[in-house]
């Protein structure tokens, strides 16, 4: 696969928990503005690889680099490369003692010492985006999921990241719910922020998606744009995994 | 000294009148107000002695509080800081952490006491005071290690997971995101052990320092009125315990609506 411009680049990575090899051999380019959805059986090693690219699971071979930035290299700052790469969790993970504006303006004051009224402004109007900024002043206990994950989603981008990474965001959502939180997704796409979800969501994978990922027992099995994979996929792995879902 | 049959069993301070709990609540009500009245009434009734045993006292309650309050912020940063080992990553700190608690849970209170007055004693002189709170504070500290291990533990993976995909390092997110919701988990126990801290420094009356026991016994042997005493000295503590207790438990009804909001 060529890529032009690619801000994550990981090669041959390998992943072990115990004895247990959760990524074998994994290989991957994302480019700037990409959106890459990651699909795969349960345990293939979506989220491993996810969290891999900001380092919560570190390789145990391979090479990562964030936008020029190698994760392994030995002085390399990883709270600094983490900084620019947003994560949304199944789970939302909002901090339950902070307000939803505090949620979005921790890090960016304590970590970028940008001043407090500056921060506020401007987390509001990623507030504003989210549809949350009449929730501002709400703690995380008293929204609903899809609230708290739209919040979480709007948290991340208050460090104005480079690249966003989403493992199954709407996966603990009542149904009714998913709806806000992909449409919150699709506006950021479409602003062109390079992206790679994890999810179900085939709708969401078929219209948002540039390239398709699909893993399988910790490899990447099948990489391709969503009309191939969807209608014509290559590896039978995938075929049957299709098969299974839709 | 019959009064020091004390065990050196730390886990309980008192038990905390709860709302919840009518019967607890009752006993509480019970317990403060027969005491408050067996008090006014020796005090009314038999004025010699008591009223002779209580002017006697204040100096050590002063006492008894002083060493209570130093030894539990002693015991706060201690124990901040094996409750932290305990969880670190880092080997030696782990290893060193973990030791100390082991140790410390091993050894009854008055032993160390002695321990750290007279062997402190031979390399400098510290004076009677100093040594009782560093014993009692190191004491505490493996407790309240503990407690503050137990604490942080409580709180989910990903609240840590989310902190530090902002870019937080694990300092700041101990500082910033675990520790701030850990001490509503704590907050109990540490009050607990607080109130247990208070009865045990009893304990420091042997060696030397003038507390409420110590004050009492100077009394008693001289007035040799060693019942009327310590039922005043038992009386005073159950007062101060329960007074406590019930503050703790308006504290934590306080922190727990908060959490509900
Ligand atoms: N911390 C860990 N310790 C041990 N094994 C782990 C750990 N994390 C993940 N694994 C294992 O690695 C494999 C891949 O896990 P991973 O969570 O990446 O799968 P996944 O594709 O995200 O699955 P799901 O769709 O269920 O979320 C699984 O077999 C899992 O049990
Ligand atoms: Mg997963």
């Amino acid at each position: 696969m060529s890529s032009v411009d690619p801000i994550i680049t990981i090669r041959h990575a390998n992943k072990f928990f115990g004895d247990f090899q959760a990524l074998t051999d994994v290989s991957l380019h994302i480019d700037r503005g990409e959106k890459v959805v990651i699909i795969g059986p349960s345990g293939s090693g979506k989220s491993t690889l996810l969290r891999t690219i900001n380092y919560l699971e570190p390789i145990d071979s391979g090479e990562i680099i964030i936008d020029g930035h190698a994760l392994t290299a030995p002085n390399q700052d990883i709270n600094q490369v983490r900084a620019e790469v947003g994560m949304v969790f199944q789970s939302f993970n909002l901090f339950r003692h902070k307000n939803v504006l505090d949620n979005l303006t921790l890090a960016p004051i304590k970590l970028k010492k940008e001043p407090r009224a500056q921060a506020e402004t401007r987390c509001m109007e990623l507030l504003r985006k989210v549809g949350m900024d009449d929730k501002a002043k709400s703690y995380p206990i008293q929204l609903s999921g899809g609230q708290q994950q739209r919040v979480a989603i709007a948290r991340a981008l208050a460090m104005t990241p480079k690249i966003m990474l989403f493992d199954e965001p709407t996966s603990a959502l009542d149904p009714e719910m998913i709806g806000e939180v992909l449409e919150v997704m699709t506006v950021l796409a479409l602003e062109g922020m390079t992206m790679a979800v994890v999810t179900h969501e085939m709708g969401f994978a078929r219209e948002v998606a540039d390239t398709i990922v699909f893993m399988d027992e910790g490899q990447i099995v099948e990489t391709a744009a969503p009309e191939q994979f969807f209608t014509n996929p290559k590896n039978p792995r995938a075929q049957r995994f299709l098969e299974q879902i839709l | 000294m019959e009064s020091e049959k004390k065990t050196i069993d730390i886990g309980d301070g008192a038990a905390i009148p709860n709302p919840d709990d009518p019967g607890l609540f009752t006993a509480w009500r019970i317990a403060f107000f027969g005491t408050l009245g067996i008090i006014a009434y020796l005090l009314i009734v038999h004025p010699d002695p008591y009223l002779e045993i209580i002017k006697f006292l204040p100096d050590g309650i002063v006492v008894t509080f002083k060493v209570t309050i130093a030894s539990i912020c002693l015991a706060l940063v201690l124990g901040l800081v094996a409750g932290l080992g305990r969880i670190s990553h880092n080997r030696a700190y782990n290893l060193i952490a973990s030791t100390y608690i082991e140790v410390i849970r091993g050894i009854p209170l008055l032993v160390q006491l002695f321990y750290i007055y007279f062997a402190l004693g031979r390399i400098v002189k510290v004076p009677d005071m100093i040594a009782a709170i560093i014993a009692m504070g190191i004491c505490y500290g493996a407790y309240m290690g503990e407690v503050f291990r137990a604490g942080i533990k409580s709180i989910d993976q990903g609240q840590t997971e989310a902190s530090l995909s902002l870019g937080f390092n694990r300092t700041q997110t101990m500082r910033y995101v675990v520790l701030p919701q850990a001490w509503r988990t704590i907050l109990p126990p540490v009050g607990n052990e607080f109130i247990a801290l208070l009865k045990d420094t009893s304990l420091v009356s042997i060696i030397a320092v003038s507390d409420i026991l110590r004050r009492g016994r100077e009394y008693a042997s001289e007035s040799f009125l060693y019942f009327e005493t310590y039922t005043l000295i038992a009386l005073i503590y159950l007062t101060i315990t329960l007074i406590l207790s019930k503050l703790l438990s308006i504290m934590e009804s306080r922190v727990s609506h908060y959490e509900q909001r």
